[in-house]
């Protein structure tokens, strides 16, 4: 073929590119997912006061305790164990109210998606890297915050940091499967409440003198809250311990995506 | 098994029942094309069941829906999301229906009147705007069968005139539109009048428009 035959042939019109579904859906996820405004007024304000209230009630004692990861005995500052605890709950309870509230209130709406020919493995993946960047975002905030009160040092800093990330991923994770499982706003945050509590604080030896005991090691935080102490007060990168905190956030994120998946679907009436 | 011939919407012996309440007991219903159908029942006679069964958003314990083309459907509540505005919710759809351009979005926002509100979060709209764009989002991709249930609740006078604009243009190009509804006013309007009632559908008026009509 001559360059005057190319030039000849007339040209088809290109096509217009659809609107992507990733994108879009990724875009819409994350915006949905931060315009809480009670989140946003808990993540400004209640962190540095929790921070606040509870190194006031722990005071600065000096605390013995075995770190369970190592079997080290370990002498530390009671306060800033617990301001690891204080942190540690801190965005269990705000990623989680914040991701139950966005996934429960637009169920209805991503059933409708799906309806009008929406990808259900894009809807679910776009919802899942929204979730990472909004709970990566918290642990972040957490952390700096966190530098008000105590310089823990970079590696130690860099350990907790990498702890409340794994637990707001966790319990991002956890929001989202209370998202497609709860039915009323009552339950949802009644769990997470009690859930982050409880979890977070029988990790700490100054609250439960039991915090050694091998049950603990069934609870979520266990793997975060090792990781961060081990890191910051003896040193080590306890890697298999941030894994099994990834891997609860993996299970609970599994567990919810497949819920969300079933109670989505729509059938296809075809001719 | 295909579609009779000529019916884009062919619903056969559809049953259901919630535990021992039987709600709908061998409905059946036959649509074709440029059709307006009407099915009227009382509260609670299943009428929104029957729905969700033809929009795929519920499984019928036994019987046939057979659709021919693309379906469009709105939901009696409206299901929007409140944190997005009416633009992000056009650009939502478009991307679900995999559309090129929003100029069918773009003409009924303009029909239905509700342009100045673009880019108002849903959460922050008015009943009567929110079902405006309730009723856009089942239409933006111009779907060949139209399901609608209770479609003018919140309407008021103006916005219920321009609705039936809307529809008229539908089955001007072929398009059949089901409606929901518990209360017919204009019964002139509908070229079927189908009553839900015992879980069965009962051709009440069937209009001079379209006498060969079964169902």
């Amino acid at each position: 073929m001559s360059v005057t035959d190319l030039t000849q042939r007339p040209r088809a019109a290109p096509r217009p590119a659809a609107y992507r579904q990733f994108p879009t859906a990724w875009r819409f996820a994350l915006r949905n997912q931060s315009r809480n405004r009670l989140a946003a007024l808990l993540l400004v304000a209640f962190v540095p006061t929790w921070y606040l209230l509870m190194q006031a009630i722990t005071g600065h004692k000096p605390l013995t305790f075995r770190l369970y990861a190592t079997g080290q005995v370990l002498t530390v500052n009671s306060g800033h164990l617990t301001l690891i605890s204080a942190g540690l709950n801190s965005v269990t309870m705000i990623v989680g109210f914040a991701i139950f509230a966005a996934i429960r209130r637009t169920l209805a709406f991503d059933k409708r998606l799906v309806s009008a020919g929406y990808r259900q493995a894009t809807l679910i993946a776009a919802k899942a890297c929204s979730i990472a960047v909004i709970a990566s975002a918290v642990a972040l905030y957490t952390a700096v915050v966190l530098l008000a009160f105590w310089r823990a040092g970079a590696g130690g800093w860099l350990a907790i940091w990498a702890g409340f990330t794994v637990m707001a991923l966790t319990y991002g994770a956890f929001g989202l499967l209370l998202g497609v499982l709860v039915k009323g706003d009552l339950e949802g945050f009644f769990l997470i409440v009690m859930g982050g509590l409880m979890d977070t604080f029988l990790q700490n030896p100054l609250g439960n003198p039991l915090a050694g005991r091998p049950i603990l090691e069934w609870f979520p935080s266990f793997g975060p809250m090792q990781f961060a102490t081990g890191g910051v007060f003896s040193h080590q990168a306890l890697w298999g311990h941030l894994v099994l905190g990834l891997a609860w956030a993996a299970a609970f994120a599994v567990s919810g995506l497949i819920i969300f998946q079933i109670r989505t679907r729509t059938r296809r009436h075809t001719a | 098994m295909t579609a009779t011939h000529g019916t884009v919407l062919e619903v056969r012996d559809v049953h259901k029942a919630y535990g021992r309440h039987r709600v709908l007991n061998g409905a059946g219903l036959e649509v074709r094309p440029g059709q307006l159908v009407a099915v009227v029942g009382e509260n609670g006679s299943g009428k929104s069941t029957l729905l969700r069964i033809l929009a795929g958003t519920l499984a019928a314990d036994r019987g046939e829906v057979r659709l021919t083309g693309t379906l469009g459907y709105c939901p009696q509540e409206p299901v929007v999301n409140d944190n997005l505005t009416v633009d992000q919710h056009l650009r939502y759809f478009a991307a679900a229906h995999r559309l090129t351009s929003l100029r069918r979005a773009d003409e009924l926002v303009e029909l239905l009147r509700f342009g100045q509100f673009k880019h108002r979060a849903a959460g922050a709209l008015s009943g009567g705007t929110r079902q405006k764009l309730n009723l856009t989002l089942a239409l933006l991709h111009d779907p060949d069968v139209l399901l609608l249930d209770e479609p003018y609740q919140g309407f008021d006078w103006e916005t219920y005139l321009r609705f039936w604009d809307v529809v008229g243009d539908l089955r001007a190009r072929s398009r059949a539109i089901v409606i929901i509804t518990h209360l017919v006013i204009e019964q002139d309007r509908f070229d079927i009048l189908a009553d839900l009632a015992d879980g069965r559908l009962t051709i009440r008026v069937a209009t001079a428009k379209d006498p060969d009509v079964r169902h």
